[in-house]
């Protein structure tokens, strides 16, 4: 039995733990990656060598830091599962060794964020990848597939990827964003708050215009088209609203309409979302990371979007704030809180707002659930025909049953729900189940007798 | 004023979708009130197996009926369920087992199920992935499954081409007698019906109780995990002596892990959950019966409730005491034998003879203590 467990060891729950530590707590972090980091702060794989980069630097500061506190961290690992018992909560892990089951007395849970998509025609197509998946290469490998290369999307991350790609060498045949320059312009005032990051977007801003990399602003991916086999080969762009469409000849697409709450662990120990303007939803959580059950927190992206800057100053707070709750400590670091993140993650989260609309008005053959090719008009007939919310919607057109479990299509699901019926809120979203990830059979079953499976006693004749 | 219906069903699972809709063709003008979407709860989330091998002995005669609806269910219910009948195959590994298995296949064969004891070879003729380590098997030739999640949307459309009314997603307070039959009280205003059914699965103990009937009612949290699509790995529907298990891999591919291991729930707050130890060793026991499957992923499970008497036999027939009362539910393996039972009940609302015959409930009520004083 842990004092703590923490899942997720990105720059919200490595600092929590390295905080909660400090002050005496006995704390395990547990983390599906080779190396602490997370998205943001990722480790570049053994051998590969990156230039200097400040994600790259605070990454390697924390990595060291939790090495100097000499905290156990169980890297690899995939939690599958987490249930609340008598006095904590169960963990269930999987790896090649077998089931295992970590047990903890309070639980973090800094799982940060999932990456949206608003589909269109064809973007389940091989060679379109998600901007999160872009940045998980060029942190981990430096390097981007593909030759002719278009970045599509919105949000801080689109120009992030256009500049790195662009560093590596492959001009982008265009970078396509959602929003126009009046909208960047508005964010600039919260993007000021936090200079260095200021500085960072526009030294992208300014690599983009240098290279020459065509930039079509409120614009967005209309269709995507395959080859003679089944690869991607070109894209169609067009304006908002009226315009010239463009079709352009492409190998590779990166897309992105910015991030969401990784909240699976959250949710199956019944905490609430609830809505949020600027980010779709947050998780229902006090100041202080406290939510849902006691012992239960959450800080960093995995309860609201702010980004990697304020996810590390939340960690070092919440972890304090694990430890007072402990008893372990009484006093209470004065913890830089930050305001000027607030402000700064606002402007972000702003370029990153998907409205509703967007998803409503698709067309009916988009695909919007992958793993089940469920399109948006057979969302739209299960709802003609009397689904009114997620789990209906589920039984009625298997959306969300595949491997992702709708961690792909779910708040596009529910953008439709509420647009096309009368769903309860709260109703929008499938009821969460275990295992959060897949897991493999052999990793969950692990060695056994048959003699030791407790089976039950058997059922009345 | 209040229009009366002829019938207000209380419950919209496999048992109170199919009276509600037997009741509609025999003529009657029928209310269906769900306080979630029809068949969300145990009847939209159980494994969907149409075994004998895993159905009580007293209950086989109404399973096969049941199973012969099953699969002719889109001439009767018009819609798919995605029904498919193969055989199956109750496995024995140790000699324990082998002792059970027997025991039970020759319960059910005299109760009517054609099932007989193969041996291992046999067996793999049968089921060509079947582990090499059985002892030995019972093969049923009437087995099968549905698609559970697909009863919501099939009786759905149904019970709207049969003209009943669907109230979804609206709770009953009470229900109360009144001049002629029964007033039901819901969040949506109050419902006259000359007959109620209630159908409420484990809900059934505080649902009788409006009526001041007392029946406890057990709530059994059973749990089920489904893996990834995966190429074919198995065609029958493949169980334990103990009936632990229950295995059957989808047209889809997708292959359902089930047998009654029991996850964590409370029938009041509604709330239901899985065991990790419970799931698995659930797993365990299907990798171990069919080793196939440890090229796949489990990517997801689940838990759904279900009801136990204290014989462990149905509460369906006349709620004692109020008449044009009927209740319906606690059925062990309640959705291989729902359709049918439900028609059994659904003619006895109808003033015709059943069938086959109920099971009344009063033998579960409180012995009658005699009144010292009279």
């Amino acid at each position: 039995m842990h004092d703590l467990v923490v899942i997720g060891a990105g720059p919200a729950g490595g600092n929590a733990a390295l905080s909660a530590a400090q002050a005496g707590l006995d704390v395990l972090v547990i983390d599906e990656a080779s190396q602490p980091g997370g998205q943001v702060w990722r480790a570049p794989s053994l051998g590969v060598t990156l230039a200097a980069d400040p994600d790259l630097t605070r990454g390697q500061a924390m990595r060291m830091a939790l090495g100097n506190a000499k905290i156990p961290i169980k890297t690899g690992f995939s939690v599958w599962s987490v249930a609340p018992i008598s006095d904590g909560f169960e963990i269930a892990l999987a790896s090649e060794g077998g089931p295992e089951m970590v047990k903890a007395r309070r639980l973090l849970v800094a799982t940060g964020a999932q990456e949206r998509v608003v589909p269109f025609p064809g973007w389940t197509l091989p060679g379109v990848f998600g901007l999160a998946a872009a940045t998980l290469m060029l942190k981990t490998e430096n390097m981007l597939p593909g030759k002719r290369i278009v970045i599509a999307g919105q949000g801080p991350l689109l120009l992030a990827v256009a500049a790195k790609a662009l560093k590596l060498g492959k001009v982008p045949i265009a970078v396509v964003d959602y929003n126009g320059l009046g909208a960047w312009l508005r964010s600039v005032a919260g993007f000021a708050r936090h200079l260095p990051s200021f500085g960072q977007g526009l030294t992208w801003q300014a690599k983009l215009a240098l290279g020459r990399v065509p930039i079509r602003r409120r614009s967005e991916i209309t269709q995507a088209f395959a080859d003679n086999n089944g690869l991607l080969a070109e894209i169609e762009i067009a304006p908002l609203g009226r315009g010239r469409k463009q079709r352009l000849r492409v190998d590779t697409a990166f897309i992105g309409n910015g991030l969401v709450p990784g909240d699976e662990i959250l949710r199956l120990l019944g905490v609430k979302r609830v809505p949020d303007p600027m980010t779709g939803w947050r998780i229902a959580a006090d100041a202080h990371g406290r939510c849902g059950p006691s012992g239960l927190y959450v800080a960093g992206d995995a309860g609201r979007i702010r980004g990697a800057l304020p996810a590390a100053a939340q960690g070092r707070r919440v972890g304090q704030v694990i430890a007072r709750d402990a008893g372990i400590t009484t006093s209470f670091d004065a913890v830089d809180e930050a305001p000027e993140f607030e402000r700064f993650a606002d402007a972000s989260c702003r370029l990153m707002q998907v409205d509703d609309a967007r998803i409503s008005t698709l067309p009916d053959e988009v695909i919007l659930c992958r793993c089940e090719d469920v399109t948006v008009g057979m969302v739209r007939q299960a709802i003609a025909e009397g689904a009114q919310d997620a789990n209906q919607l589920k039984h009625f057109t298997r959306l969300g049953m595949g491997p992702c479990q709708a961690r792909m299509c779910g708040a596009n699901a529910a953008a439709l729900l509420r647009s096309h019926a009368k769903v309860q809120p709260g109703a929008e979203y499938l009821t969460p189940r275990s295992p959060i990830r897949p897991v493999d059979i052999t990793h969950m079953a692990g060695q056994f007798d048959y003699a030791d499976i407790p089976v039950p006693k058997p059922a009345p004749l | 004023m209040t229009k009366t219906v002829d019938l207000a069903v209380i419950g919209g699972g496999i048992h109170g979708a199919s009276i509600a809709l037997f009741a509609a063709r025999g003529g009657m003008n029928v209310t269906l009130i769900d306080r979630d979407a029809l068949a969300r709860g145990a009847s939209g989330t159980n494994a969907g197996t149409l075994t004998m091998q895993m159905t009580r002995a007293a209950l086989i005669p109404y399973a096969l009926k049941a199973h012969e609806m099953w699969v002719r269910a889109p001439e009767w219910l018009g819609h798919d369920v995605g029904v498919k009948a193969c055989d199956g195959l109750s496995l024995a590994f140790t000699e324990a087992e082998e002792t059970l298995l027997a025991e039970r296949a020759e319960a059910r064969r005299a109760a009517g199920a054609p099932i007989r004891l193969v041996t291992p070879e046999e067996a793999r003729a049968i089921e060509p992935s079947v582990s090499t380590q059985i002892r030995m098997a019972s093969h049923c030739t009437i087995d099968g499954f549905a698609n559970a999640y697909l009863t919501g949307v099939a009786f759905r459309r149904a019970l709207i081409s049969e003209g009943v009314e669907l109230q979804e997603y609206t709770s009953v307070d009470a229900v109360e007698p009144a001049a002629r039959g029964y007033s039901v009280h819901t969040k949506a205003g109050v419902i006259n019906a000359r007959q109620i059914v209630l159908a409420g699965g484990v809900w059934l103990e505080p649902m009788l109780r409006w009526l001041s009937v007392h029946v406890p009612i057990r709530t059994l949290v059973n749990q089920l995990a489904v893996t990834e699509r995966m190429p074919p790995v198995m065609r029958t529907v493949v169980g334990i002596a103990s009936g632990l298990l229950s295995l059957k891999q989808y047209p889809h591919g997708t292959v359902v892990i089930g047998g009654g291991w029991q996850g964590i729930g409370d029938r009041t707050r509604n709330t239901h959950s899985v065991v990790h130890d419970s799931l698995i060793g659930n797993v365990r026991l299907a990798v171990h019966a069919i080793p196939g499957l440890a090229a796949s992923r489990i990517v997801r499970s689940w838990t759904g409730f279900e009801a136990e008497t204290a014989d462990a036999l149905p509460a369906v027939g006349a709620v004692p005491g109020h008449e044009g009362a009927w209740v319906c539910g606690s059925v062990h393996s309640g959705y291989t034998s729902g359709p049918y039972i439900a028609r059994c009940l659904s003619q006895a609302i109808l003033g015709e003879e059943p069938e086959m015959p109920l099971f009344p409930i009063d033998r579960l009520l409180p012995a009658v203590v005699s009144n010292p004083l009279k």
